[in-house]
């Protein structure tokens, strides 16, 4: 089941007459024979063990859906809508049960990755929290009735002319978008508004200025050898990170032969998770790019023998040296390189498109006759429907799976603008604060109950099945819409109707002439090729190059504000898990916070946990947050993240175990986090994400962030440090040119002999020998691997106090170190599982045997022979053992339903600790048997090598010479993490190799 | 004498406490050993009769032991591969097949003789086989439970109107704690047969739990296999307690 | 050999007197003081009750641990009990063997109080386990497993063999050392009920020739059998620590330190019961200065070897140029726990040189605040070697910090007031001096101390 999985054709066999038909979602005692349908009852967990086992009903399907066998893992190839990214996903479903969201491996475009976002899917699936049904005026009413008044008040419009808005985030959707135009149609004033939480439509704006057509361009980060971003945190969450993780990973893996890797630069103001992992990182201020961007221009212009007419003023805190520099390596590489820019300003883009045509980037890193489609937000019309609605001109407002007034708090007025407005429909799945005033909620769907299907790239069409029935009584925006423009369709025939018309005529000469082909062989594979959708892009135009404006130096902060990849953008608040996510930087969970440079923090003798007052010099918006010191921010910048305070998150408030002295995770009449979206501004006819003229100040007041990692630093405090034990070689590095001379750079000497054993040789491995091994030169850090392993082994969420003691209970976790100060910073993500050593230190402590050694050289953790007594997690120098120190709520019976029944649900005071995804390798073992043939190398994947975006993780069997792992066992990067304990891991990682100059800087003895 | 009175005293006392305990000890089982449990079920199904006297195979009804985890309960619409047609109980199908041979007698005698001649006592026996006959149209009362469930008109065979079928709530009669997974499928692959587990279920009228189920029941097994082979050919049970425990 | 060391009992006592003077606490009824201490110790051992129940019902969770910090409070109280516990056996046993006669007056509440506080100590591996209610597990019995043993490699399951080995053979220490003294308050006891009872424990002592033989020649084997038990229990107590690979335990300095510590710790508690206990009960002819004297100086030497395995301990880290070690002992001295340490240092190793000088010796004020010095002293020694070790280990990523939680306090209280209020019952109902044995020391010389006793009943 967890070979690459043997996708049925369609998922209709498992919806067929599952047990949840006859289960009404809203009784809990149906709900649990439906657990029990699936052979599990996890309530029997706590009482089992003893006296007479309580008498457990086994209800078989009535009549059994053809290929369903229970208790096993199927998989259903499926788009996530998690974001307008729209990946690949397979949708593991276990007796109807969607549990566990993986990457779609032949997907084009993600390539089996998958973001914490998408892992998340499943929780919030079986969320009690989601609306049941609609609501007419804040009473839940029947379908029936909704629609009469709705199509009666509709008509109404129609005849006295009333303007229709209709706002959604971008729709990706082909056949959503057709019938959003065809019920927009029936209104003479009507008019589809997107709305991106984070938006990119300067990019799109200079875009209709240099190529005369309004589109995103599709970055291809696989053929950038010389990459310089400014600000763009694309490995984290812009437009489309896990697409380019995946590319730009592709490009991080110098071997001896072809010690070659790409030249990655990140110029930005805050430190975001791309910087993290750049090869050079600059830090400016927000409003120095324009200013940057025109000199480089300046520079690579004059190489290229084009000089711009006007040049650029001089200044800024980047030096002229490092842009020449810049501007020569982009000009040595040109065609193989691409600037990247995320700002708002259209001027801005301008300026790097001109870049981008210089370098002859366009058609070669940068495709515009394929544009990506993932970004469409329109500020202008946007700000248009804000004016509309201030004047009352609006008839009827309907939002789809965005809260307007959550992203627009910077418009104090819009609320009680909404009001006025006759008519106003929300299809929030979750009441939010525009549900809350709507007139009409018409809950849609969640992505894994309906059908859909999405087009990110031009000419890559993928569609989206469900995997379960509605488990309330909801519907989709797309069959809502056709309800109310006269032909109600349900979304099946809307899709099959649609890509018969639209889609299939576009089909590639490979594709199946038949439809009915066509069709299921996209469904089979979850996406299919046709030819893009020819834009109406005329030749390059270079556009006002207008000169940046000067900035007079202020003693103001200026203010960013950006989106987590934990929390990208507020439709996931309700998400638990992601809720608990460390940020792939910071390390905080549960919440947003301030971060502030280092300089800034001593200058105004701020420490992490203060709550301090930010505010918009206009005295309009304000904010009270704790603060984050953030090393490698720019002085003079304060960070801020989007996607938080977002209604309905006081539901956590009691999440996590109450005790005596216990803190809630939600304060009273607070939500988690704070709404900074009332600092983002229209200027230039764009939302401003950053803004000057901003000022800090204390309140005197403490929150203590909930960060897992408390110590930053590989380095241990130099007041305390024994001569020369100032660093821990946890992490080693290298630089490209030294890894080119020897591809054993970078390793400490050895003092220690690994020869000799306290312990008898006698475990031999005479089968498999599982191990893994990571590659920390294409990890990102981005945590994809921490949510794929909390959904695949049941662990629990234990809120914000817990985590804020060190307890938080994430089996997979990512160290984050910084070493070195400045530009020569230097930033590692390692992650950080049981390390399954041959001489496992926990094992010969524990005094109950219940954890022990296997034949196949895992560390086996025994739940139910543990009796707790903390001894091997005192004695693991890795410390990934994790405690239950409470009983971990199981109570929400529909919550339940996310649990893997292939994973035991630990009690309270055992010891908990990665297994390497055993089920799935016992599961592995047993498919290979009963088929007779050894296990194959990659039949078995853990959770967290499946959905990693930069596919750094290789797990297999290291007696099998032919297997990947052990291959990259044998590579000359490959190291043990404590090697001199001689303690024999089963994981070892592969060396950090930084393409950058050797330079010896403070802070980093080892590089080199 | 005051120590001796003690002694005595201690004596006769632990005498007593044996005593007790000797009499608990005959039907004295660890805990969580549900060896013996036979619940009563919602329909009263034979595995002697079907499994035994029928010779059905296990996994004619329980088909996922081969291709998963669970073994499965079989879903309705198994049983509704014969019984659509096999109606009436096992006693009462016999009687009918007898009736049948009885008449077939009959109508051989009087095949080819005119009207006139057949006589009047043949036609009323075969008046009274016809009678009995219609006497034992009747299903079966467990059967009826069945088609009740599946919400089937009994004379047509066909769902009923704007009725749902329902789950036969069947009680588990194994179970295992949730900590210890057993796989069929793995067991089943290398030819472990079912009576080695579940005892000959074939002889039971109902279900009961034939094994305690214990871990050692379950590893020494394992321990043997590895030894000794199963039926013929070598395996490799494993004794890793992951294998179970996960 | 009496007449050649100064008198150890003072104020002239005859064998009467001694009696009289011993069973008088048990039996006037209690004084105001004595009620007032026992409800202070019974109020502690209520609040730890408590805490102990919501820890048990709640889960671990409720103490202030974490996923680097697995072992704070709970082990270093165990630690810290089972090395008052050393003193009893040492005084009763090891003194015994060396014919030390001064200890016959201090021996028996020292074995008191080694019993109770083991009783305490064997609380808390049971408290601090996740699922208490699962202890009997670490047991090796057969089972239904096939069968599943316990892991014979952990010094976890060491314990469990050591404490209650150790539990058993003191207890029976100290009740045969009672059995002439129970058969004494026999027959002196007027009230039926309370002759009856010691009647029978004294399992009808009859003070002939041949019991007192019999007595003799047992007590000498059980002192025998005791005293390899004060080395081996905390040698095994210290391999928790020793055998694991965390740096700052990973030590071969540890048995013979903590023994030495334990000793240490114990004599201080000895000395600070028995300060008190003279004076409430009377007692300063019996328990003299001179008593007092002779174990500071047992006490000073422990000190000062517990003194030279600290120091040791950096030598070792220095010389051994493993930076990880290094780094522990430097993140001792001057970490977020220095407090701790040097708290540690000052208690056990500066104020005990006082012991130096005969007169702090002879002073029992001083006597009794330096013994509570080293009382606390011992047990941050616990503490630091347990929390600062865990708290930085190999990963940087996973440092932490401690803090103990309002249920962790109490539970420490309540182990004080178990131990208070078990040990206050004991003064109320045996005899807190060894009257049989002290008699035997006695200045005038005598034909045979039976005889005596016999009389001194009689009397």
């Amino acid at each position: 089941m967890t070979q690459l999985p043997d996708k049925s054709r369609t998922a209709d066999a498992a919806l067929h007459s599952l047990p949840v038909e006859q289960a009404d979602a809203s009784s809990p005692v149906s709900r649990r024979q439906f657990l029990e349908a699936a052979g599990f009852s996890l309530s029997l967990a706590a009482v089992s063990g003893c006296g007479r086992a309580p008498v457990e009903t086994a209800l078989p399907f009535p009549v059994q859906p053809a290929g369903v066998i229970p208790g096993q893992l199927q998989y259903f190839a499926s788009t996530c809508a998690g974001c307008p990214t729209a990946c690949g996903l397979l949708v593991g479903t276990r007796d109807g049960r969607p549990l566990k969201m993986e990457g779609l491996p032949e997907h084009p475009l993600s390539q089996g990755g998958l973001c914490a976002v998408g892992q998340a899917l499943p929780i919030g699936l079986y969320d009690s929290h989601r609306l049941t049904g609609p609501l007419s005026a804040g009473e839940s009413a029947e379908w029936a009735t909704v629609d009469q008044e709705i199509i009666q008040v509709l008509g109404q419009i129609k005849e006295q002319r009333q303007a229709v808005r209709l706002v959604t985030p971008t729709i990706t959707s082909p056949t959503l978008q057709a019938h959003v135009d065809a019920f927009l149609a029936q209104f003479e004033n009507a008019k589809h508004i997107v709305l991106d939480a984070v938006s990119s439509s300067a990019i799109l704006d200079a875009h209709e200025q240099t190529h005369s057509a309004r589109v995103l361009p599709h970055y291809q980060l696989d053929k950038a050898q010389v990459l310089v971003s400014f600000g763009a945190d694309f490995l984290g969450t812009w437009i489309s990170p896990v697409e380019f993780t995946a590319a730009w990973s592709s490009r991080r893996e110098p071997t001896e032969e072809h010690p070659q890797m790409s030249y990655h630069v990140q110029v930005e103001s805050r430190m975001s998770l791309t910087g993290t992992n750049a090869d050079t990182r600059f830090t400016i201020a927000p409003r120095e790019q324009h200013l940057v961007l025109s000199r480089l221009a300046h520079e690579v212009a004059s190489l290229a023998g084009r000089p711009l007419a006007v040049s650029p003023p001089l200044g800024g805190s980047l030096p002229d040296t490092e842009i020449a520099s810049m501007a020569r390596r982009l000009w040595e590489a040109r065609g193989e390189s691409l600037v990247l820019c995320d700002a708002q300003d259209v001027a801005t883009q301008i300026v790097v498109n001109n870049l981008n045509h210089l370098l002859g980037a366009y058609g070669e890193t940068l495709d515009v006759n394929r544009p990506s489609q993932q970004r469409q937000g329109n500020d202008r019309d946007l700000k248009q429907l804000i004016e509309e609605l201030g004047a009352d001109q609006v008839g009827a407002l309907l939002v789809a799976d965005v809260d307007l007034l959550h992203e627009l708090a910077a418009q104090p007025a819009l609320a009680d603008a909404v009001r006025r407005v006759p008519l106003t429909i929300s299809f929030a799945q979750r009441e939010d604060e525009f549900a809350s005033l709507a007139k009409f909620v018409c809950p849609d769907h969640h992505l894994l109950e309906s059908w859909s299907d999405a087009e990110p790239i031009s000419g890559l069409v993928s569609l989206a099945q469900p995997t379960l029935r509605p488990l309330g009584k909801t519907r989709s925006v797309l069959e809502s819409l056709a309800a109310w423009s006269g032909q109600p369709a349900t979304t099946y025939e809307a899709l099959q109707q649609h890509w018969q018309q639209a889609i299939h005529p576009r089909r590639q000469a490979a594709a199946p002439a038949e439809f009915v082909e066509f069709w299921e062989r996209a469904l089979h594979d979850g996406f299919i090729e046709v030819a893009a959708v020819a834009t109406t892009g005329g030749e390059f135009a270079a556009g006002a190059m207008e000169p940046p404006a000067q900035h007079s130096p202020s003693d103001d902060f200026s203010l960013l504000l950006y989106s987590k990849a934990s929390m990208p953008d507020s439709r996931h608040a309700h998400n638990p898990w992601l809720q608990e996510l460390p940020d792939p930087v910071s390390k905080v969970t549960w919440g947003n916070y301030v971060c502030v440079s280092s300089a800034d923090a001593e200058k105004h003798s701020l420490e992490d946990g203060d709550i301090v007052k930010v505010s918009a010099g206009d005295g309009g918006s304000e904010i009270e947050l704790p603060v984050l010191v953030q090393v490698g921010q720019h002085p003079g910048v304060l960070a801020i993240a989007l996607a938080y305070g977002c209604k309905g998150t006081d539901r956590f408030a009691k999440v996590g175990p109450q005790w005596l002295e216990s803190r809630p995770t939600v304060l009273e009449n607070e939500l988690v986090g704070k709404n900074a979206a009332g600092f983002v501004e229209f200027r230039d006819g764009a939302r401003q994400y950053n803004r000057s003229g901003v000022t800090l100040t204390k309140t005197g007041r403490q929150r203590e962030l909930a960060t897992t990692q408390k110590y930053n630093s590989l380095e241990v405090p130099a007041n305390i440090a024994p001569r020369g034990g100032l660093r821990r070689d946890v992490v080693q590095h290298t630089t490209l040119a030294a890894f080119a001379q020897d591809a054993h750079a970078g390793a400490p000497e050895q003092h220690h002999d690994n020869k000799t054993q306290l312990w008898p040789e006698d475990h031999p491995k005479s089968g498999h020998a599982w191990g893994m091994v990571v590659d920390l030169n294409k990890c990102t850090g981005c945590s994809a691997c921490v949510v794929a392993c909390q959904s695949e082994n049941n662990i629990p969420v234990v809120g914000y106090d817990e985590v804020r003691r060190q307890r938080e209970m994430h089996w997979m976790r990512i160290d984050r170190y910084y070493t070195g100060e400045g530009d020569a910073m230097l930033v590692d993500h390692q992650p950080m599982m049981c390390q399954h050593c041959d001489n496992a230190p926990c094992e010969t402590v524990c005094p109950v045997l219940a954890t022990v050694h296997s034949s196949e050289g895992l560390n086996e953790q025994v739940y139910n022979r543990c009796v707790g007594t903390r001894y091997c997690a005192n004695n693991c120098p890795y410390k990934v053992r994790r405690f239950n120190w409470f009983k971990y709520e199981h109570d929400d019976s529909l919550q339940n339903l996310v649990l893997n029944p292939e994973v035991t649900v630990r009690s309270r005071g055992v010891m908990e600790k990665c297994s390497l995804c055993v089920q799935r390798i016992e599961a592995g073992k047993v498919k290979a048997r009963s088929h007779g043939q050894p296990v194959a190398d990659g039949a078995i994947q853990t959770a967290c090598q499946q959905s990693c975006p930069a596919n750094a993780i290789v797990f297999g069997d290291m007696n099998d010479t032919e297997s990947k792992v052990h291959a990259a066992q044998e590579n000359p990067r490959s190291y043990h993490v404590l090697e001199e304990l001689n303690v024999r891991p089963s994981v070892s990682y592969l060396r950090v190799v930084k393409n950058r100059e050797e330079k010896d800087r403070k802070g980093e003895p080892h590089i080199g | 004498m005051q120590q001796r009175v003690i002694t005595i005293a201690l004596l006769i006392g632990l005498c007593f406490g044996l005593s007790l305990l000797a009499s608990t000890m005959t039907n004295w089982r660890m805990p969580d050993n549900q060896q013996g449990y036979a619940p009563e079920q919602p329909i009263a199904y034979s595995h002697r009769l079907h499994a035994g006297e029928l010779g059905i195979d296990c996994k004619f009804c329980h088909s996922a032991a081969e291709l998963g985890r669970h073994a499965g309960i079989p879903s309705s619409d198994v049983c509704m591969k014969c019984h659509r047609y096999v109606t009436a109980s096992y006693d009462v199908t016999q009687e009918k097949l007898r009736i049948a041979d009885d008449e077939k007698k009959l109508l051989d005698e009087i095949e080819g003789k005119p009207e006139d001649q057949i006589s009047a006592e043949t036609m009323q026996a075969l008046k009274d086989l016809q009678a009995r006959a219609d006497a034992l149209k009747v299903p079966s009362s467990q059967l009826q439970k069945l088609y009740k469930f599946l919400a089937l008109d009994e004379e047509t065979m066909q769902p009923k109107e704007g009725a749902t079928p329902q789950s036969i709530p069947w009680v588990r009669v194994h179970n295992l704690p949730d900590y210890a997974c057993f796989n069929h499928q793995a067991h089943v692959a290398v030819g472990v047969t079912c009576q080695t587990c579940h005892g000959p279920v074939e002889s039971m009228e109902r279900v009961r739990q034939y094994a305690t189920l214990s871990m050692g029941w379950c590893v020494n097994c394992h321990r043997d296999a590895t030894r000794d082979g199963v039926n013929g050919h070598e395996v490799h049970a494993a004794t890793d307690c992951t294998v179970c425990h996960h | 050999m009496a007449t050649l060391r100064p008198t150890l009992i003072t104020g002239g006592k005859v064998p009467a007197d001694v009696t009289r003077d011993v069973c008088a606490p048990m039996e006037r009824s209690p004084t105001a003081l004595w009620w007032g201490a026992f409800l202070l110790a019974s109020t502690a051992l209520i609040v730890g009750v408590v805490a102990v129940t919501y820890q048990i019902a709640m889960g671990i969770g409720t103490w202030g641990l974490n996923r680097t910090v697995g072992w704070a409070f709970d082990i270093t109280n165990f630690v810290f009990w089972v090395g008052i516990g050393h003193a009893g056996t040492l005084i009763s046993a090891v003194l015994f063997l060396f014919r030390q006669k001064w200890r016959t007056s201090v021996n028996r509440s020292a074995e008191a109080m080694t019993l109770i506080a083991v009783v305490c100590a064997g609380l808390f591996p049971v408290i601090h386990m996740g699922r208490p209610w699962l202890a009997f597990w670490m047991a090796p019995y057969p089972n239904t497993r096939g069968s599943l043993w316990v892991n014979f490699k952990s010094p976890l399951l060491w314990d469990v063999f050591g404490i209650s080995t150790y539990l058993l053979i003191s207890a029976v220490f100290w009740y045969v050392g009672l059995l002439p003294d129970l058969a004494t308050i026999r027959d002196r006891s007027k009230s039926p009920w309370r002759r009856r009872v010691a009647g029978i424990l004294s399992l009808g002592w009859n003070g002939s020739a041949r019991t007192w033989s019999r007595y003799e020649t047992v007590y000498m084997l059980l002192a025998g059998l005791a005293t390899p038990l004060v080395f081996s229990v905390h040698s095994i107590v210290s391999m928790d620590f020793a055998t694991a690979v965390i740096p700052g335990w990973h030590t071969t300095i540890f048995p013979p330190y903590f023994v030495a510590g334990a000793i240490f710790s114990g004599l201080a508690m000895v000395l600070t019961l028995m300060i008190i206990g003279r004076k409430t009960m009377q007692l300063e002819n019996y328990i003299t200065v001179g008593h007092i004297e002779s174990m500071c100086k047992l006490m000073l030497s422990m000190g000062c070897i517990v003194g030279l395995a600290y120091g040791t301990e950096f030598f070792i880290a220095a010389f051994s140029g493993n930076p990880y070690e290094q780094f522990v002992f430097l993140n001792r001295a001057l970490g977020p726990f220095s407090w701790a340490y040097w708290t540690m240092v000052s208690c056990n190793v500066l104020v005990p040189q006082l012991l130096w000088f005969r007169f702090f010796r002879r002073n029992i004020a001083v006597v009794f605040v330096i013994s509570i010095f080293v009382n606390i002293g011992m047990w941050f020694e616990r503490f630091v070697i347990i929390v600062t070790s865990l708290h930085r280990d190999f990963l940087p990523s996973s440092w932490a910090d401690y803090a103990p939680t309002s249920i962790e306090i109490a539970t420490l209280a309540g182990s004080f007031g178990l131990f208070f209020t078990c040990f206050l019952l004991f003064c109320r109902f045996f005899p807190v001096i060894a009257m049989a044995e002290v008699k035997g020391v006695l200045e005038k010389p005598r034909r045979a101390p039976k005889q005596d006793s016999e009389q001194g009943d009689a009397a």
